[in-house]
């Protein structure tokens, strides 16, 4: 009997020598990968609308204010230019992007009515000053009444719209192309104020007219506001 | 010698449980004996893309029905995708899976959420 005490005690040795290394506590665990993005949405879908403004100022009509208009217009003609002007409330998200958040995306969409004949390119320039969507005016825009100006060099981005071949040659659809993260994210950390942005051809004052129609807020149309998406 | 019947089952039955019981430990390798305390430590759970999707609402009448997400890297292929929608007052989710290569996949949601001035969008992709 002594010996099978033995036998029994060493293997009750064995197993506390076996459960010993269940106490480590390096054990390594692995998990699936797991990516997520949040996206802010503003459409500024109706005349109530307070998360977004836009407007046309018209080089023909220079003293005239169109914020009521259902519809603005980019267009190079000789004297009678036309640009947009259109801002974003950034804290109208909900939950509110918080100060100092990575953009890793911001893409401002509107929706074409009408295209040009031909292909055209419109820039998109980030607004250094104030303007209201009721006030403003040919004459009293923040970039001034000079043609061609700011440079196109110095747009945040760019897109084509007109007849096809071109990037967007649709109509009745929002356009793509304008992307703004590198404003948003000024606007988001600080260093900029938000003060919107304007869209105007690449080239004003074209000897033929060529003009795109987007739809306003005013307009009431919920499948066609203009829209700010920020992804973060 | 005459052993007991009873000490002999003990003793197997003792046996095999010592060798499923170290079987069993042996399934995590990386353990290492030396150690008599359980900590706890935080680990970074890696994404299968860094530069974000594109994310578009897309209406059917005056609701968001689907969403699109797209700019999907390839190496989240085949990883399990979800998508939520909240107004503000009305929130719904949808599932759907990264299709081979990534790109982009269409979530539609399980009830249409009215559109409105501000919506948010979360998307999570897990794994693959």
């Amino acid at each position: 009997m002594t010996s099978h005490r033995s036998a029994l005690a060493a293997l009750g040795a064995a197993v506390v020598m076996a459960a010993s290394p269940a106490v480590a506590s390096n054990l390594t665990l692995t998990s699936k990968s797991l990516t997520v993005a949040r996206a802010c949405i503003l459409t500024a879908n109706s005349t109530t609308s307070v998360v977004g403004a836009e407007t046309t100022v018209r080089e023909g009509n220079p003293t005239n204010n169109y914020g009521t208009v259902t519809s603005t217009n980019v267009a190079t003609q000789t004297n009678v230019n036309r640009r947009t002007y259109i801002s974003f409330d950034l804290t109208k998200c909900n939950p509110a992007v918080a100060a100092g958040t990575t953009i890793k995306l911001a893409t401002l969409r509107l929706f074409v009515t009408a295209i040009p004949a031909v292909c055209r390119t419109h820039d998109i320039f980030k607004a250094t000053a104030a303007w209201t969507e009721l006030g403003l005016t040919w004459n009293n825009q923040p970039f001034g009444t000079t043609l061609n100006n700011p440079v196109s060099a110095s747009r945040t981005a760019s897109l084509d719209v007109g007849a096809s071949p071109c990037q967007n040659p649709t109509a009745n659809q929002y356009v793509s192309g304008w992307n703004v993260t590198p404003d948003v994210q000024s606007f988001v950390s600080g260093t900029s104020t938000n003060y919107g942005w304007m869209i105007r051809d690449d080239v004003e004052a074209s000897s033929t007219g060529r003009t795109a129609t987007y739809t306003t807020a005013e307009a009431n149309l919920v499948a066609q506001g203009p829209q700010l998406i920020v992804t973060y | 010698m005459h052993r007991p019947r009873p000490l002999r089952v003990g003793l197997t039955a003792l046996a095999v449980a010592a060798v499923a019981y170290t079987v069993s430990v042996g399934h995590a390798s990386s353990l290492s004996a030396g150690s008599r305390s359980l900590g706890a430590k935080n680990s970074t759970v890696t994404a299968c893309d860094s530069d974000g999707f594109t994310i578009l609402p897309n209406l059917s009448s005056s609701n968001v029905a689907s969403v699109t997400v797209g700019g999907i890297a390839s190496a989240c292929a085949t990883a399990a995708i979800s998508v939520t929608v909240n107004n503000g007052t009305t929130s719904s989710s949808g599932t759907g899976t990264v299709p081979a290569g990534g790109g982009s996949v269409t979530v539609t949601l399980a009830v249409a959420v009215p559109a409105k001035d501000s919506e948010q969008i979360d998307v999570a992709v897990s794994g693959p």
